[in-house]
Formats: C-alpha cells, structure tokens, sequence
C-alpha cells in the first residue's frame, strides 16, 4: 500500500522537479515577496540624508529667526543641520511677485521649497508650504510644528510668562504604540511591519496554493484526457494514487518553501526583515500547513470533475481569490480585531488560514479560539478528503460531457 | 484461468453489462467483440478491478480479485497517451514500480523490451520526441513490463504501420506459449478471426453469441459460395434455392438454403448462366458480425 503511494509520489515531484516551470516560480516568487517585504523598509529608511534648503516668506518679520532655532534640533547622521533657511522677505515687494521669483527658484531645484507666513490682526496665522510635489508630509509637518510652538511662545512671553516655564509648555509628550504580549511581554513592532508580515505570509500561502494546486489539476486532467489514468488504475487504487499525488505535489510546494525559507533566512541576518515579526510562529505554521491541506485536497474533487484546463482554471482562480480577502479585510481587522465581520470570516473554513494569520499579528487571540479554529480546519479537512477522493474515484473515468452538480451529487451518493 | 459469472453493472438507471458469463483459458486468446457502446470498455473495467461490478462474480485461479491482482494484470487500453514530457526510461520505470517490481528488474525488464521491439535507441528521449508508432511501442511495453499473467489489449494494432503489426502479432503470440491468459477487444475481425480460438460478442451489454470459433462458423456458416459469372439478364432472385446474396463489382457472395448441395447447385446453374468462378466459402467473422448485431438491432 504505502509502497505505491511513495512510487506515485515519487513520480510526480521529480517529474515536477525537472520542469522550467518549477525553476522559475522558485525564482520569481522570492523576488516578488522581497520586494513586498523589503521595500517598505528601504523606503522608511530613506530619511532625506541631504540638507534641505527652504525659503521663508515672513511678512511679519518674527518668525524667521525662530523657525531657524526651531528646526535646528533636525540634525543629519554627519552633524551638518537638515534644513538650512533662507529668507525670501523683500520689505518693499509685493507678495504676488515674490511668489513668482520664488516659484521659478523651486522648479530651478534652488529651493527645496517656500513657506509663506502672514500674520493677521487678531493673531492668527496663514502659512502656505510651496514645492514641486505633495507629500512632503515630513517638512510639513515639522514646519507646522515649529510655527505653532513659536506663536504660542510669542502669545506667552506677550502675557508675562517666564521663558523656563514656555520650555516646558512646549516641550510635548508624544503617545507610543506597544501591544501587549503574553506573559508581560511587549512588542513595539509597528503597524506597517504586522501589516506587510501578514500580508506577506497570506500571499506565501496563496501563491503555494495557487501552484501546487494548478500542478494537482494539470496532473489529473492530463491522465485523464491522454486515458493514462486508466492504466494507473488498473495498477492501483484510486485512493492511493490520490495520496501519492497530493503527497508528492505537497512535498514539491514544501521544498519550494524550504528554499525560499532559506532566502528569508540570509534576509533576517541583514535584519532588513524584523526578527520579531517570527513570534507566533507555531500557530502560523499549524495555519499555513492545514490551509494548505484544505486547499489541495479541494482542488482535487474539482480537478476529477472537470474535462479541460480551461474549465479547471476558471475554477481554481476563483477558489484562489477567496484566499486573497484577507488582503481586502485587513484594514477593518488591524484596526479593528472585535469587528464581527472578522470574527465570522475567522471561522470560516475557507478563511480560517489567513484571516486567523493576519489577528494572531495584530491581536491577543485567545488559546480556545486558536485550538477551536483549528479544529474546525482538521474536520474541513476531512470531509473535504472524503467527498473529493469519491468525485476523484468516478471523474477520473468519466470523460467527455462537462459534469453538472446533479451527476455529481449522484456520485456522492453512491 | 479467469472465470465471470453472472456480471451485470448498472449505472443509475442505465444497464451497461446485462448478466454476462464467460470463462477465458490460458494460453488462448479470448475476443471480446461488439459494436460502439456495447459495454465492453465496462466488462473490461470490472475484469481490471477498476469499478466493482453490481452483481455476479470474477475469479482469478480460483480466487476473487484481491488487491494482490493489481500485480498481475497488464491492460493496454484503446485510446493511448503517456506522460509527453518524460523520459521513455522514466516512463517504464514509473509503471514497473506501481506494479512491485524492483527497481533493478525494471531497468532490466524495460531494456530487454526497448531491444526486443528495436526502440532501445530512444530510452532517454522524451515521449513526444518519438513517432506514434514508436509511442505506442513504448505503451505496450509499459503494459507487459511486470510479466502479468492476465492480459486485457484493447484495439492493440490501431496505430501501427503492417510491420510493426506483424511484430505486435508475434508478441502476442509469443505470451501464449507462457501460458498468459489474454483478453482481446477489437473492431478489427480480421485479426480476432486470426488469433482468437473463443470469442464473445455482446452488444447492448448482453451475450449476442459466444463459444469457439471454428463452432460459431460451422453454426453461422450456412451454405455460402462465391460466383462469378457473366451478366445475362438472370436474376439471382429467380433462384429459390438462393436465401440471399450480395453483389461485389468482381463477384458475387451467395447463402444457399441448407439443404441444397453446392455442387448440384452448379450443374443447374451452369445451365442458364456463364460460370467463370465458383467456391465454397467460409463466412468471415466480419459477416458474422455484422449479421448478428443487424438482426440483435432488428429484434
């Protein structure tokens, strides 16, 4: 018995082995999750290591050597100042023509950029932060800052206040995130990390699905149209000649896995990958391996059904699809992981895997929760093996005719 | 030896294999012969373990199929196909090992085969890269290649040039003197008239006729003769003692009634027509065939 699942088995994973196709998705598939996972932090590190020269337009003519004082506390990894200011304020121009000269100095890269200040009578402020692209949400922000702790100061020394005690208004507390760990231990990992860690994992677990499985389709579909399949089982049972398959195209998707595992690995020396984003890793192993099993073991009651890859394919991308919704839910479950919708999804066979992933990342899941939706994977499990290995047992012989779900049900009762 | 008894398959409401019995004896080649959808592809998959029958019985030297079996039976099926983009060796091996043998004896085996059917040039080619006829070697192979002891070949010649048929032929033969008992299905009559000794001709999943050959001929044979004769304006039909005839462009096949002699037949016919050829024939399976299923249909 055993001796002829590991032939089959055998058999399908060095035949796999030795396809282009296996090489390249081993090749491809790391690039993709590297730059997935890598990028963020190349981006996030990208912490303008230049100094930035910046116009200021000040008609009121307080602000500027302020903001100076302000911003020098950005200072470079060389000790050189980021941002170095210049001021644009001609006493006896018009404003609309200082724009101009100022305007063409940014396109001209002289400028990083201009702020403009003009005070009004009752004190309060206009401030207009001009360059040639949005989303300096950096400089703009500390430029905001440094305005704000200026007028307050400039209002507090107004009213008699003593310097040591604006200090101390000013200086503000900042609100850091931690999530509590079990045993008292705490995590700093921040949101984009759990994220794009979640979102990485769910997409390994996709994309081994999506591969294994098409393998499983296009193994079966093969035999079945070139009649192999009835060589093979009049050689051994249907039965074994499903295990050896899923046994042996699992094994191919594990060592895929290894390698890429492997790469991950050399990654986490270079610690562009966090370490700590490894801790639920049992729990997320149990997820990966059973999703796995879950998918497969699908994939093959529907490869026996169907005749063509064309039909097989429709079906499998959409059973593939459902496991990208955790990527669409992601947002309402990092911010929220008591939404109802997401307690439902997480006991859910066909979700369990990924969103179960993505809360055990961005939440405290209780232990009864995990062991309860595990179970509920294994029992899927089951039933699916059971109902897939009968639709296998009679679609591998039955060709010709596109297969609707009454013959098919027909054949479960059988 | 292999033994049926009381067959029937049912699927849903459809009967495919209504109450068949047949035994098939080593060292003999057994035809199983029927029209499209007579139900012989589903007798063949009882026989082969591959669907459990919904009645009756099949032994195996007098043991019910067990899983053992698997073993022991080789099936070369009607339509062909192998994995395109494997190795020939591969390919033996893979189907060796899921019949038990050892990995050494499958090489062994496979290259006594690949020699014997004069392919041994393309052990390490892939599949696709040989001719139809070589792939179809190559499947043959993968069939025999565990020295079953019962054979099932379904439609074996389709696909081969009149050489390698002859080659195909002399392999089967050859299995026969080793005391294999082989099952033969085929369209081709011709050939099953050639290597059959007993044949079963079903159709509609039951038994139309069945036995020896040689019996079937002398039971089917009636009283055939072969004329050739020079148009006169005579028609056969005047003949009473004619049952029926068919006219070819150089002849003209005749069933006479049973109790008619040939020979006296001639003198009466010399009389009135020019004779330029006369012979008693044989009914060929072909004709016998086609007549049974005709009338089967007409029943």
């Amino acid at each position: 018995m055993m001796k002829k699942i590991i032939a089959i088995a055998r058999w399908e994973f060095l035949e796999k082995v030795k396809t282009k196709t296996f090489l390249i998705s081993l090749i491809i598939t790391p690039l993709l999750i590297i730059s997935f996972s890598v990028l963020p932090s190349l981006l996030f590190r990208q912490e303008a290591p230049r100094v930035e020269v910046i116009g200021i337009i000040d008609t009121s003519g307080i602000y500027f050597d302020n903001l100076e004082k302000e911003l020098e506390k950005y200072v470079l990894p060389d000790g050189q100042n980021n941002y170095v200011l210049i001021n644009l304020t001609q006493p006896n121009q018009d404003i609309e023509e200082l724009k101009k000269i100022s305007d063409s100095k940014v396109l001209n890269n002289l400028l990083e950029g201009y702020l403009i200040i003009q005070t009004t009578s009752n004190d309060s402020v206009f401030a207009e932060y001009r360059s040639n692209a949005f989303g300096n949400f950096e400089i703009v922000s500390r430029l905001e800052e440094a305005i704000n702790s200026v007028r307050i100061a400039q209002i507090l020394q107004r009213e008699g206040m003593e310097t040591n005690i604006i200090s101390q208004i000013q200086d503000r507390p900042v609100v850091n995130q931690k999530k509590i760990e079990k045993e008292g231990k705490v995590s700093d990992l921040d949101f984009l990390t759990t994220f794009f860690l979640s979102i990485v994992f769910i997409l390994l677990l996709m994309m081994m699905v999506i591969y294994s499985g098409q393998l499983l389709v296009r193994s079966i579909i093969e035999e079945k149209s070139s009649r192999l399949i009835e060589m093979l089982v009049s050689s051994s049972t249907p039965d074994e000649l499903l295990a050896g398959k899923v046994l042996g195209l699992s094994l191919l998707g594990l060592t895929q896995i290894a390698i890429w595992a492997l790469i991950g690995l050399g990654l986490v020396g270079t610690a562009l990958v966090p370490l700590n984003a490894f801790r639920n890793v049992l729990p997320m192993l149990i997820y990966f391996i059973l999703g796995f099993l879950f998918y497969t073991t699908l994939f093959v009651g529907i490869g026996s059904a169907v005749n063509t890859e064309q039909q097989a394919q429709q079906i499998t991308t959409y059973l593939s699809l459902i496991l990208m919704l955790p990527v669409v839910i992601a947002m309402p479950v990092i911010q929220n992981p008591d939404f109802i919708v997401t307690k439902i999804f997480s006991y859910i066979p066909l979700t369990i895997p990924t969103v179960m992933v993505l809360r055990l990342n961005v939440q405290n899941v209780s232990n009864f929760e995990i062991l309860l939706t595990i179970l509920i994977l294994v029992l899927s499990i089951i039933i699916s093996i059971k109902i897939s290995a009968k639709i296998f047992r009679i679609g591998i012989l039955s060709y010709g005719n596109k297969l609707s779900f009454k013959e098919i049900f027909n054949w479960l009762k059988e | 030896m292999l033994i049926v008894k009381n067959l029937v398959k049912r699927f849903n409401s459809t009967l495919a294999v209504d109450n068949l019995s047949f035994s098939v004896n080593p060292g003999k080649i057994y035809g199983l012969l029927g029209p499209n959808g007579a139900g012989k592809t589903t007798t063949i998959r009882t026989i082969l373990n591959i669907i459990k029958p919904s009645s009756g019985e099949i032994n195996f030297d007098g043991k019910p199929i067990t899983y053992e079996y698997y073993n022991i039976i080789g099936y070369l099926p009607e339509e062909r196909g192998l994995y395109k983009r494997s190795k020939v060796i591969d390919v033996l091996k893979y189907f060796a090992a899921l019949k038990n043998v050892n990995k050494k004896d499958a090489v062994r085996l496979a290259d006594m085969w690949l020699t014997k059917l004069n392919i041994s040039n393309f052990r390490e080619k892939k599949i696709e890269q040989l001719s139809k006829g070589n792939q179809q070697k190559v499947q043959l192979i993968a069939a025999i290649i565990h020295n079953p002891s019962l054979l099932i070949l379904d439609e074996p010649f389709t696909g081969f040039d009149p050489i390698n048929q002859q080659e195909v032929k002399n392999l089967i033969l050859s299995f026969l003197s080793e005391g294999k008992t082989i099952i033969l299905s085929t369209h081709q009559m011709d050939l099953a008239e050639k290597l059959c000794e007993e044949i079963l001709l079903i159709n509609d999943g039951k038994e139309v006729c069945a036995g020896k050959l040689s019996n079937i001929k002398k039971r089917f044979g009636g009283n055939n003769i072969r004329l050739g004769f020079k148009e006169n304006g005579i028609s056969l039909k005047e003949f009473p003692e004619i049952v029926k005839f068919d006219i070819y462009s150089n002849y003209t096949d005749i069933q006479l009634r049973d109790d008619i002699i040939p020979s006296h037949f001639l003198k009466k016919l010399i009389e009135k027509i020019e004779v330029h050829h006369f012979s008693v024939i044989e009914p060929t399976l072909n004709k016998i065939f086609i007549d049974l299923i005709k009338d089967d249909i007409h029943k």
